[in-house]
């Protein structure tokens, strides 16, 4: 690593998402790394992105950190302050949402996603989130990214509870159950993933600096497609990286 | 007409058995001092709904009076899992039909459309919808389109016994202004066959008609309103005081477990007359100060 500055590996995985928003884009975001991602965007290549959330708040400049999205700190500023019919109606119903952040307990090697239990779901299991509103970004933005750490417990064959649809078990699975758009990228804190275009599998994209191929796929519990040579991850500028540490999250409560 | 009552009051109108949809997201807007009325009161078998679970519904649950939650999953962000709730489902003693949020807004909002079914492009594929058809088949069906032939899910209304929705602003009749995002409040209160309206503020009927624009709740549907501040604490009502957090993380920390949720229960409920029993326990207005919102900000 060359780099004459140090950066973590969230700011890293920031830098990443944010490379994937494109100007003019409407973004559905949750709490958490996609709020930096975000952000991040918005003050360098993408100042027209749209940001809305879930429950009804549409581009919002917060000055403090949010404990969640129900903290009247991520409403600061808003354009617009509504509600879910108008948000994941209107805009994301309507097919408007281009690109919808996710993050969850597991995902696996067709980008399913499991943010509801834990252990048997016919047996005895632990009961978690739930959905909120990734099922209905999974189900119909035209592209989703998942942030996810890179935990062979989270990196999974097949999810052990479906609550946000990836690719199902690939193939066109996900179109014959009525389902458009599709997983898009799998950002980790090693590595980056797209889906193969006709298995629909994951696939490596580029491995983080400093990391090994093997430090990837051995903390992983399936085998993702490999390609001959798989490159580094850009790293994250120094001004991005400014941009991180003293105006979008000062507090490191999300990228910290 | 004036509907002003006391939470005793409004509480008591509701029969064991009932449907109860709630006003809460996560950690705001909650009524909290109806939840702990409705505890104190010892109703049961109560269905509860909301778009996404808040405090009152899990501290319902943590009282025993919950059957049946229809939800769209949720939790307390930094806060944490809603204990309760997940231990009922866990351990089988809560049926919980688990939706997405907006599977939730579009079922409340077929409920206040007076719609038989309404389609939705959400669930499709997912174990969410697989489990529905296990534990409430008659609320999900595939129905062909009779335009284009194509097949589309199709979820039933809800239309709860009475909505329960806290407020900033209301009048004697009800009509109600809903300060910051309204999340599914306005669909909810709507799709049911009554509304309770807890308000901060009670203010003229004149005022209301000063900017009527910003009524969001209409006090045609309500039954009951109740003037009583702090009633969300320790959540956050938007443009009036900030949650609690320290107050938060201790019922976080007592829920984990069911000894835990009965001391807290015996402590703050049950060991209170009423809401302003509890006000004074938790603090009473020298604390409740520190959580006023900034004009400014909103929190």
């Amino acid at each position: 690593m060359t780099a004459e500055f140090e950066y973590t590996p969230l700011e890293l995985m920031a830098a990443a998402g944010a490379r994937e928003l494109r100007d003019g884009e409407i973004v559905a975001v949750g709490l958490g790394l996609p709020v930096v991602v975000s952000f991040l965007a918005k003050r360098t290549h993408a100042p027209n992105i749209t940001l809305l959330f879930e429950l009804g708040v549409v581009d919002p400049e917060p000055v403090d950190t949010a404990v969640g999205l129900a903290d009247p700190r991520i409403w600061y500023r808003a354009k617009i302050l509504s509600s879910f019919v108008d948000m994941l109606g209107t805009v994301l119903h309507k097919g408007l949402v281009d690109v919808g952040f996710l993050g969850g307990l597991e995902i696996d090697a067709y980008g399913n996603l499991n943010t509801t239990l834990l252990g048997d779901p016919k047996g005895k299991y632990r009961h978690f989130t739930g959905s909120g509103g990734a099922n209905d970004i999974a189900s119909y933005a035209r592209r989703t990214i998942t942030i996810i750490r890179h935990e062979a417990r989270k990196l999974n064959e097949a999810v052990a509870f479906v609550t946000s649809p990836g690719y199902l078990r690939g193939g066109e699975e996900r179109e014959a159950a009525g389902l458009a758009g599709g997983p898009s990228r799998v950002i980790t804190d090693k590595a980056i993933f797209d889906f193969d275009p006709e298995s629909r599998r994951m696939r490596l994209v580029s491995i983080h600096p400093g990391i090994t191929q093997e430090e990837v796929l051995a903390n992983m519990n399936f085998q993702p497609i490999v390609p001959d040579a798989v490159p580094t991850t850009e790293p994250p500028t120094s001004e991005q990286v400014r941009l991180i540490r003293e105006e979008i999250d000062p507090d490191g409560m999300y990228a910290g | 007409m004036t509907k002003v009552a006391t939470l005793t009051d409004a509480v008591a109108s509701i029969p064991d058995g009932s449907h109860v949809s709630l006003s809460g997201f996560a950690i705001s807007r909650c009524a909290m001092a109806f939840a702990h009325e409705v505890i104190r009161q010892g109703i049961k078998g109560l269905t509860v709904s909301q778009c996404v679970t808040a405090m009152e519904a899990d501290i319902l649950v943590g009282g025993g009076g919950v059957e049946r939650i229809i939800s769209g999953g949720g939790s307390r962000g930094r806060f944490g899992q809603h204990h309760c709730i997940n231990r009922g489902i866990e351990q089988g003693t809560l049926i919980a039909e688990e939706y997405s949020s907006l599977s939730m807004a579009f079922r409340f909002l077929a409920g206040a459309l007076g719609l038989p079914f309404i389609p939705i492009r959400s669930l499709r594929g997912s174990d969410i919808l697989k489990r529905l058809q296990e534990v409430a088949p008659s609320e999900v069906a595939m129905v062909d389109d009779p335009f284009t032939g194509d097949d589309w899910l199709v979820l039933k209304p809800v239309v709860p016994d009475v909505a329960v929705i806290q407020v900033q602003v209301a009048d004697e009749e009800g009509n109600a202004w809903i300060l910051g995002p309204r999340w599914t409040n306005e669909e909810q209160l709507k799709a049911s066959k009554r509304g309770i309206i807890i308000t901060e503020r009670l203010v003229s009927t004149d005022m209301i008609r000063s900017e009527p624009e910003r009524t969001v709740i209409p006090g045609f549907r309500v039954s009951h309103v109740v003037h009583l501040p702090y009633a969300a604490h320790p959540t956050a009502v938007y443009h009036a005081y900030d949650f609690d957090a320290d107050h938060i993380k201790h019922y976080a920390q007592a829920s984990r477990t069911p000894e835990g949720t009965r001391e807290y229960l015996d402590r703050y409920v049950y060991g209170t007359r009423d809401h302003e029993e509890y006000l004074e326990l938790i603090g009473g207005a020298s604390h409740l100060d520190g959580l006023a919102a900034d004009p400014a900000l909103g929190y």
